[in-house]
This record gives C-alpha cells, structure tokens and sequence, in this order.
C-alpha cells in the first residue's frame, strides 16, 4: 500500500504542477537563466532554425494541397532565416500549443499571426512587431469635408467590407453606440465594388487595411487616405524563449534589415490586397 | 480545389494513424497481459498496487497524459511528438488492457489451473500453456473494441502537432475554405479503419475458436 501511496503522491504532484504552469510562469521553470547558452548558438552549430506555426490562418499561414506551407508569416519567416543563413524547417502545431512549444525548448521560435499580450509576455518574449497592419479612411477626388479622427465619419456614408475587422470596429464602436445610422454604413462583399461605388459618389468613404487602401489609392484617379490609424487591427510578433537576449537581437535585426528594404511591404502588397 | 488533391492530403494522414495504432496497442497488449498477470497471481502489495494503475490510468484522458509526456516531462526525456503521443496512448490502453485480460484469466475456470497442477506443471508452466492459450482468445472480442478506440483516439496526437488525419482535414479545410467536406473525409476514413480492423479480429476469433469449449 506504501507503493501506491508513493504513486498516488507523484500523480497529484505532475498533475499540480501542470495546473499551476499555464496561468503564471512558475518559479522553477523559468526556461533560460541568463546563464544559459542561447538557442542562437544551437541553431548556428545545427545550421536550422525550427519554427512552430498553425498553419490553418490564411493569408498569414496555411498549406496548399501538396502540403507546402504558404502565407505571409511563410514567406517572412524564409527570408529571415535566409538573413541568418540557417535552413528553415516548419513544425507546425495547433495555436494553444505554439507558446508551450516554445517554452519547452520543442521549438526555436514561432510565427503564427501572434500579438504581443502581457499574459504572454511572462512565459516568452516577443520580437519587436515585424507588420503592423493599419487601418485607413479613403476618400475619392472632389471630397470636402475633414476627417481628423475615426468619429468625424459619423456625419457621412461610410463604405466596409463586410466581414472584416474594419466592419467589426465600426459597428462596435460607431453603430452600436449610436454615433452613426445603421443606414449610412454600406457593407460590401468584395473591396473592389466598394471602390466603385466610391468612385461614383454612393459613399463617401471607405475603412479599409491600410495595404489594400495604398493599392487603390495607386489605381483609381484623385483616391487619397485622409486618416490612417492603428483602430482594428495591431502590431505582430514573433514569439522567442523567455529571456534569450541574443536571439531576440538577432532576429530585430532581420526584420529591420527586411523592413527597410521593403520586403515586408512586398509581401503584404502580396498577400493582403486584393 | 482540385477533389482528388484533397481527399489524397487528407488521406496521407492514415500513415500516422496507423503508425500510433500499431505501437500503443501491441505495448499496451503486452504491459496489459503482464499486470493482468500480476494483479490475478501476484501478491498482495502487487495486486493492490496493479489496482490503483489500472485506476489512476484509466482515470486520466489521454490527452492530459499526452501533454504531460510531451510538454512537462521534456527536460527529463526528449521525445518526438509521434513517440510522446503512441506511447501515451499505449500506457492508457495498458491498464484497459489490463482489465480485459483479468476479466479473461477470471473466466478459465479454477479447476484448469488444478488440473495442471495435478499433472505436475509448475505454477508458471500452467499459466503460460494452459491458462493463457483459452485467455488470449477469450479476449479477442473485447479487445478488437479496445483497437477500435486507439485507432479514434490515435486523433489526439494532433495537438502535438503530428500531421495525422484530423490535422490534415483542419489544415485543408482553413485552405480551402471548406470545412464539412474535410472533416466528413476524415470521419469517412476513420470509419472504414475500425471497420476493416473489427472484421479482421472477427475473422480470427472465428479461426481460434476451441470448438469444444465454446
């Protein structure tokens, strides 16, 4: 019996500690002492970066029939690991599992659409944001009014695709509150008819991402962003054990480097607008 | 999307299915008819011992140990997401095993092992030539239960990302945008996996069935 109460102890005490660990970062699990060698020297010496995703989110992350990954977050994550001159390999994971692979060593990092959150921010850390995708209040040739913030489009007929987190914050914020009549918010299905109709004066102005908002601004005459802003959407990072400084300034400088040579904005042209 | 494309992604997962499949359910067989063993011949401490396994064991959802394994224990042991996941799976399906195995030694009757012993077998030589023989064959038809459960629950590894064939039907069901044909593939596939695999067992209790003892 003295057997099974020993058992019956190491149970309770496994399944304490795996309760205990999600909530708070315990004491005795802070993965990496500053002591601690970086995970950039391991994935240096093995010449591969392993990186978790879930890859079930297009445009950022997804795989096509032939299992190939393909995304934003993809092809971003291929041109760091080119930077750093370490092959890639993807591991892909469900969301909920992504940042205890990463504590748990099971992977070097993770891409996967994430926001910093301070919650996560005290079992892992981010990187600085690599995208942040605003949002923008386009206007088409011969518009008069000023629209200095997001509640000046109350007075005028508001043009959204239907869907989209841009639709979420104005009917959240402007319609549900009151400030704006259900029947001046036009919903559309597809950005290109919302331009259109823009065009032809039906709407005054359209809430949009601020990438697809450029790419319309380059092809229709006279569309100008009168207000850009950070309303619906926010910055994304990229999660990295818990205290490797070395492998956080490692990665900054890639998504600098690509940040400034337009990369990232290549690929956001690529996969955001239509 | 092309349809032959789809169901075939969806399909490679069977691979994995069939590969945890095939190591938790001999492992738990073998752990299973071990304890079973211990728990009908074995001592007290064993017996008692072997009780609070089979109950501890069948108290907790795989999934639970399946993360414990993988994710808390990783210090100690580093295993892949395929290996935490079967082997999980095979020490659940141990204590399962367990019961249906004891339940099978319980029904050979007591007069075989008297017998046995009569004719002046050893404890040991009994069990392993008379007992376990009519034992092993009682349990088949419980047990092609028992494989059709680690086949479904074979699914789980998922969360560790192991691109069986839940996984697959998520990941080309948020590509394509079509969610209810890919989980009917995967449900579709798993069906004709129990399916083939309880015709199976059928057949071979058919063939080891004693004829006098029925």
């Amino acid at each position: 019996m003295k057997k099974g109460l020993i058992l019956l102890a190491l149970v309770i005490l496994i399944t304490g500690s795996l309760l205990g660990c999600q909530p708070e970062a315990p004491l005795e699990q802070t993965s990496n002492p500053p002591s601690s060698p970086s995970k950039l020297d391991s994935i240096n010496t093995a010449g591969k970066i392993m990186v978790g995703t879930s890859a079930d989110y297009p445009p950022y992350e997804s795989v096509d029939e032939s299992g190939k990954y393909i995304g934003f977050d993809i092809e971003l994550m291929a041109a760091i690991a080119e930077g750093m001159g370490v092959k890639l390999e993807w591991v892909d994971m469900p969301f909920d599992s992504l940042i205890a692979a990463v504590q748990e060593n099971k992977i070097d990092l993770s891409i996967s659409c994430f926001n910093y959150s301070e919650e996560r921010d005290q079992q892992v850390d981010f990187s600085e944001a690599y995208y942040t995708s605003k949002d923008a209040f386009l206007v088409a040739k011969g518009f008069s009014g000023t629209i200095a913030k997001p509640e000046d489009v109350v007075t005028l007929k508001v043009g959204v695709q239907s869907g989209t987190v841009q639709d979420d914050w104005l009917t959240s914020n402007l319609i549900d509150t009151g400030l704006l009549k259900e029947e001046n918010l036009s919903r559309y299905e597809r950005v290109d008819q919302a331009a259109l109709d823009l065009q032809a004066g039906r709407v005054d102005v359209l809430m949009l991402d601020e990438v697809p908002a450029k790419n319309l601004v380059s092809q229709y005459e006279g569309f100008n962003i009168v207000l850009s802003a950070e309303l619906s959407t926010g910055p994304l990072n990229i999660v990295l054990p818990d205290g490797d400084v070395a492998l956080k300034a490692e990665i900054d400088k890639q998504i600098k480097a690509l940040q400034d040579s337009g990369k990232i904005e290549e690929l956001a042209q690529k996969y955001f607008s239509e | 999307m092309d349809v032959a494309n789809f169901i075939k992604y969806i399909l490679q997962g069977t691979v994995y299915t069939l590969g945890v499949t095939a190591v938790a359910l001999p492992s738990g067989l073998i752990l299973g008819t071990l304890f079973a063993l211990l728990a009908v011949y074995g001592g007290k401490t064993l017996k008692q011992v072997m009780s609070l396994y089979s109950t501890v064991m069948r108290g907790i959802p795989p999934i639970v140990l399946l993360l414990i394994l993988y994710f808390v224990m990783s210090g100690e042991i580093n295993l892949s997401p395929f290996w935490a996941g079967s082997i999980s799976l095979g020490i659940i399906s141990s204590a399962y095993q367990m019961e249906i195995v004891r339940g099978a030694i319980l029904s050979v009757s007591a007069g075989q092992m008297m017998a046995a012993r009569a004719i002046g077998l050893t404890r040991m030589q009994a069990i392993i030539n008379i007992i376990l023989p009519q034992t092993l064959r009682n349990a088949i038809a419980p047990w092609s239960n028992e494989a059709a459960i680690i086949i479904k629950d074979s699914s789980l590894v998922y969360a560790l990302g192991v691109p069986e064939i839940l996984r697959r039907a998520q990941l080309i069901g948020a590509s394509s945008g079509s969610y209810l044909p890919a989980y009917l593939t995967a449900a579709l596939i798993y069906f004709a996996l129990v399916f083939a695999s309880s015709r199976l067992l059928g057949l071979l209790e058919k063939k080891l069935e004693i004829p006098a003892n029925p």
